[in-house]
């Protein structure tokens, strides 16, 4: 036995050393975000640029909209970035986040072959879109995943009183955004986007921007988890960060995201970035 | 097929302009599987000891836990190491979720099995006289160990290779409890998967050859190990 109970106390004590070195984080921020973020690189330097000007060790929890919230309701996370209107909204009416407030935007477009045999291009609007889409049985590849994306694509079958699931021409993917497009772009397919992730794979795939919909922006925002609900929130450290993104110095990361490789922004700012020569 | 050319010239590239950022990943990886591998090589070793030495009532159930536990599905460590390690877990005071301890502890578990697992066969192996011979002859337990391991040294680190190659290619459980942060989680697995899901798929393959070069260039240490003639 002597070998076992020796070995099992040298790992419990490197187990208790790794626990003290590395635990014990008092200064730890968990930011819930969405892969929407994280995919083009945003989320990076967001870390990075918060980091730089606050003594918080910000980790990021990265998930579509509806993980990101689910964790949030356990208070896992102490403040989030989504762009899930409907369920935010719900999140804040159960009392487990406060302080919603709007980060930054794109727009939602569907995206298709150019030779475009359902003819949405003129369509207009997105329902009109969806409406041909369906109407000619053309593939269409959903998220499938209770993702931002999916949830507004959802919303716009079920205004159109259409029931895609189980369709034939209907294909969930079940996959991030760019692979998403990836997979359409494969299929020659019809596929709900938003316009930054589609500016980030444009030159890799056969897809156009058909319909933008420039209605009802993709809006992200920064919501703090309640701190009287879960007693482990770090509530000062989410106002910190919220502070910080909605500040011209935060709205400058984002506005500067994207410039130098796309000739233009990937998102754009909600407020104001004074240096800022592009964005709004 | 372009594709993979291309990825080459730009693994050579990256690793030989000095570039940061690969190098801040494979140090990630190497540190974190690293670790992962020691304690999963302590942990494994006195498993296979205990099981194979003791020969402990209920050992062949035991052993079908372990040689199932050579196929623990990542995904499932992952999730559980992370519900362990939430704030609401009972661990969640270590506040260890989305660091690099909280990696080596998923990695750990998944290359623990495969450890104990291939070193328990490869100690039933040795002649079961041998043991009690040296024991007869006066040696401590641990040195009867000692004695018994270098006699099972080929098969042992080909056990090690194996937690080894476990822990570094592994990914799913890496990226659902470090987080993928650049800076501190990102391995070279979680990098792929990144670059792969910005459709940087060049950048991906070359960083895919500069994991598989780092892999072949440990295990290559290992085998050289290995096939060492012992001192006569």
């Amino acid at each position: 036995m002597a070998c076992p109970l020796a070995s099992l106390t040298v790992l419990l004590i490197s187990l208790a050393f790794l626990a003290s070195s590395c635990g014990g984080d008092n200064n730890e921020l968990i930011l819930g975000a969405t892969t929407s973020i994280q995919d083009p690189g945003l989320l990076d330097e967001i870390v990075r640029a918060f980091e730089g000007v606050t003594d918080y060790h910000l980790k990021p929890s990265v998930g579509g909209s509806a993980e990101v919230l689910e964790k949030a309701r356990r208070g896992e996370l102490d403040v989030i970035m989504t762009h899930s209107p409907a369920d935010e909204d719900k999140f804040i009416a159960d009392s487990e986040g406060l302080d919603k407030r709007p980060v930054m935007q794109n727009l939602f477009i569907v995206a298709g072959p150019d030779a475009d045999p359902a003819g949405v291009r003129d369509a207009g609007s997105m329902s009109e879109a969806f409406k041909r889409i369906s109407a000619t049985q053309r593939t269409f590849i959903s998220r499938g995943d209770q993702s931002g994306t999916h949830m507004r694509e959802l919303s716009i079958w079920a205004e159109l009183s259409i029931t895609p699931q189980g369709q034939s021409w209907y294909q969930e993917s079940s996959t991030g955004q760019g692979q998403n497009l990836i997979v359409a772009s494969d299929k020659d397919a019809y596929t709900l986007v938003d316009s930054s992730t589609f500016t980030v794979f444009e030159k890799r795939i056969g897809l156009r921007a058909l319909v933008p919909d420039t209605e009802k922006p993709n809006v992200y925002s920064v919501i703090r988890v309640a701190s009287d609900k879960h007693q482990n929130v770090n509530a000062t450290g989410a106002i910190a960060f919220a502070e910080f993104i909605t500040s011209p110095a935060g709205q400058c990361v984002i506005a500067d995201f994207g410039t130098q490789e796309y000739g233009k922004s990937l998102f754009e700012p909600a407020g104001r970035c004074p240096s800022a020569n592009v964005g709004r | 097929m372009d594709l993979i050319w291309d990825g080459v010239t730009e693994a050579l590239r990256l690793i030989f302009t000095g570039n940061g950022y690969v190098y801040e990943v494979t140090f990630t990886s190497l540190l974190v599987s690293g670790s992962a591998t020691v304690i999963a090589l302590v942990v494994g070793l006195s498993i296979a000891s205990f099981l194979a030495f003791r020969a402990p009532p209920g050992r062949t159930l035991a052993l079908s836990a372990f040689n199932a536990g050579m196929a623990l599905p990542p995904v499932a460590v992952g999730l559980l190491v992370s519900i362990m390690l939430w704030r609401t877990g009972p661990l969640g005071q270590l506040h260890l979720l989305y660091s690099r301890t909280a990696i080596v502890i998923a990695q750990a578990v998944i290359a623990t099995p495969v450890v104990a697992a291939l070193s328990t066969a490869a100690l039933q192996g040795l002649n079961p006289n041998l043991r009690l011979q040296v024991l007869a002859l006066g040696a401590s337990r641990w040195q009867a160990a000692l004695l018994l391991f270098r006699e099972a040294r080929l098969s042992l680190l080909a056990a090690a290779m194996a937690g080894f190659g476990a822990a570094i290619s592994e990914v799913g459980a890496t990226i659902m409890v470090g987080g993928n942060s650049k800076g501190s989680t990102r391995t070279l697995t979680s990098a792929i998967v990144l670059e792969v899901q910005q459709g940087e798929f060049e950048t991906a393959i070359a960083l895919s050859f500069i994991l598989l070069a780092v892999i072949l260039s440990i295990i290559t240490l290992f085998t050289v190990l290995q096939q060492r003639r012992p001192p006569a």
